[in-house]
C-alpha cells in the first residue's frame, strides 16, 4: 500500500479513534483489553481499507471495532461475561443518603450508569452507537449487523430497561 | 387506550430518534397533540434518552495508543515494499507519531527555547525518541543472558538486568543510546503496555538516592550507585516505577 493509501486512512479512520476506543471501553470494560482490541482493529481497517470506497467511514471502522471486541470476548472469556445484577446497586443506593441535592443527582447519573453496565452486550453496543455516537438506525444495523427493525427493538428494550431500573432506584431514595 | 395508543407507543423509539418516514412522523405528532397519556410517556422516554447520554462517558484514546497504531500502520503500509521507500516512511510516520504525542511536540518545541537541556529533559527526549518505530531495541530479548552480554564490549559498564516478570516487569530488550554526551546502556522493561527505560552511564561521584520528577506526563527516577548515573523513565506512574527501581537497587 502506497504512501496516499495511508494519508487517506489517517484521515478518514484515525480522527475515529476516540469514538472506537469508547465504544471498545463499553463493550469490554476493561482499559487493557479495550486498548488492544482497538490496536487490531485499525490494523485490520487499513489491511481491509482498499474495500472501502464511500459511505460513513466512523460506520465502517465501528463495525471492524465491534467485531475485533466480540472476538476478543471469545478468546478471553472469564466471568467478565457474567454482568452484575441491577438489584445488587439498588440495595447500596437505598443505603446512601439522599439528602443532599448534588449526591442524588449524582447518584442518579451512577445508577444509569450501572444500570447500562447491566445491560446485556448486544443492548449495550446499541445504546452507545445511538446515544454516544449518534448513529442513525441504518448506520448501527451496518455495524452490528442485525436489521433496522431489530435495531429499533433492542434500542426501545434498553431504554425501558434503564428507566425501570432508575425508577427503582428514585423509589428507593 | 386505544389501538392507535399501542401503534405510536411502539413507534416512540423511532419518532424521538427522528427516524419515522414523514407520514408516520404525522401521525404520531398528531396523536401526541391529543392523547394525554401518550404524549406523558413520550416525555418520559425522552427524558431517559437525554439522561442516558449525559451518563454515557466519551473516552480518550491514549496518546501511546494513537502512537502504537501509527507505528503499526507505517510498518505495515512498507512491509510489502520494505526495499524501496522505507526510510522515507519511517521518516514520515516517525513525524506522525511526535505529533501524536503532544508532550513530545511540546519537549521539541521546549528545545528550540531552552538551549542548556538539562540531563533530565535529555532523557525523556531520548525515551520518546525510543518509542518510534523500530528504535526501542537493538537486542530484543526477554532473557536477561541474551541482553547483558550483548553490551559486553560495546560500552564501559555492564548494566545490571536482573529479570522480574515475577514482579510483572517484563524484559524488553536493550540498546545502546547516546544522552547528554555519555554512551548510555538502556535496559527496557514494560509494564502492561507502558514501556520502561532504564540508562545507565559512568559517572564519577558519590553514591545519591533516588530521586523522581515529572514532566509532560512522564515519571522519572534517578540515582548514583558505584559510578554509575542510572535514569528510569516512563509514563508508568509514580508508585509502580518507584517498585521497579526498587527491585533494581536490590
Amino acid at each position: 500500500m502506497g504512501p496516499s493509501q495511508v494519508d487517506r486512512f489517517e484521515a478518514l479512520i484515525l480522527p475515529h479513534l476516540d469514538d472506537a476506543y469508547t465504544l471498545a471501553r463499553y463493550l469490554l470494560r476493561d482499559e487493557h483489553d479495550a486498548q488492544d482490541a482497538v490496536q487490531d482493529a485499525a490494523l485490520r481497517a487499513f489491511r481491509f481499507f482498499g474495500g472501502f470506497r464511500d459511505g460513513d467511514a466512523r460506520a465502517w471502522f465501528l463495525a471492524i471495532v465491534r467485531n475485533c471486541c466480540r472476538t476478543w470476548q471469545r478468546r478471553h472469556r472469564r466471568d467478565r461475561l457474567h454482568t452484575p445484577l441491577a438489584e445488587d446497586h439498588t440495595t447500596t443506593l437505598a443505603a446512601a443518603d439522599s439528602a443532599d441535592a448534588v449526591a442524588l443527582e449524582g447518584s442518579e447519573r451512577a445508577a444509569i450508569r450501572r444500570a447500562i453496565d447491566a445491560l446485556p452486550a448486544e443492548f449495550r453496543e446499541i445504546i452507545v452507537l445511538r446515544e454516544l455516537d449518534g448513529l442513525s438506525y441504518a448506520d448501527i444495523s451496518s455495524v452490528v449487523g442485525v436489521p433496522v427493525g431489530t435495531v429499533m427493538s433492542r434500542l426501545s428494550r434498553a431504554r425501558r430497561r434503564i428507566a425501570a431500573a432508575l425508577a427503582q432506584t428514585q423509589e428507593a431514595g | 387506550m386505544t389501538t392507535n395508543c399501542v401503534e405510536v407507543r411502539d413507534a416512540l423509539d423511532a419518532f424521538l430518534d427522528g427516524e419515522l418516514p414523514p407520514d408516520q412522523r404525522a401521525r404520531v405528532r398528531d396523536h401526541l397533540a391529543e392523547c394525554v397519556d401518550c404524549a406523558r410517556r413520550s416525555d418520559e422516554l425522552e427524558a431517559v434518552s437525554r439522561r442516558v447520554q449525559e451518563a454515557l462517558v466519551q473516552h480518550r484514546a491514549p496518546d501511546v495508543l494513537k502512537a502504537r497504531i501509527r507505528a503499526a500502520i507505517a510498518d505495515a503500509a512498507v512491509a510489502p515494499e520494505r526495499p524501496v521507500g522505507w526510510g522515507w516512511l519511517r521518516y514520515a510516520a516517525a513525524g506522525v507519531l511526535i505529533a501524536a504525542v503532544s508532550s513530545a511536540a511540546t519537549l521539541v518545541a521546549a528545545r528550540r527555547t531552552a538551549p542548556e537541556r538539562s540531563v533530565a529533559s535529555a532523557v525523556l527526549e531520548s525515551h520518546v525518541r525510543s518509542l518510534l518505530p523500530g528504535h526501542l531495541v537493538d537486542v530484543a530479548s526477554t532473557n536477561e543472558h541474551n541482553v547483558k552480554p550483548w553490551f559486553d564490549g560495546r560500552i564501559d559498564l555492564s548494566p545490571t538486568v536482573p529479570r522480574l516478570d515475577s514482579a510483572d516487569f517484563r524484559l524488553v530488550g536493550g540498546r545502546l543510546d547516546y544522552v547528554s554526551s555519555h554512551p548510555a546502556a538502556v535496559v527496557v522493561y514494560a509494564r502492561r503496555q507502558h514501556m520502561i527505560n532504564v540508562y545507565s552511564w559512568a559517572e564519577a561521584g558519590a553514591n545519591t538516592a533516588p530521586v523522581s520528577s515529572e514532566s509532560h506526563g512522564y515519571h522519572l527516577v534517578s540515582w548514583r550507585s558505584g559510578g554509575v548515573e542510572y535514569w528510569a523513565v516512563s509514563d508508568l506512574n509514580l508508585g509502580e516505577l518507584s517498585q521497579l527501581v526498587a527491585l533494581l537497587r536490590r
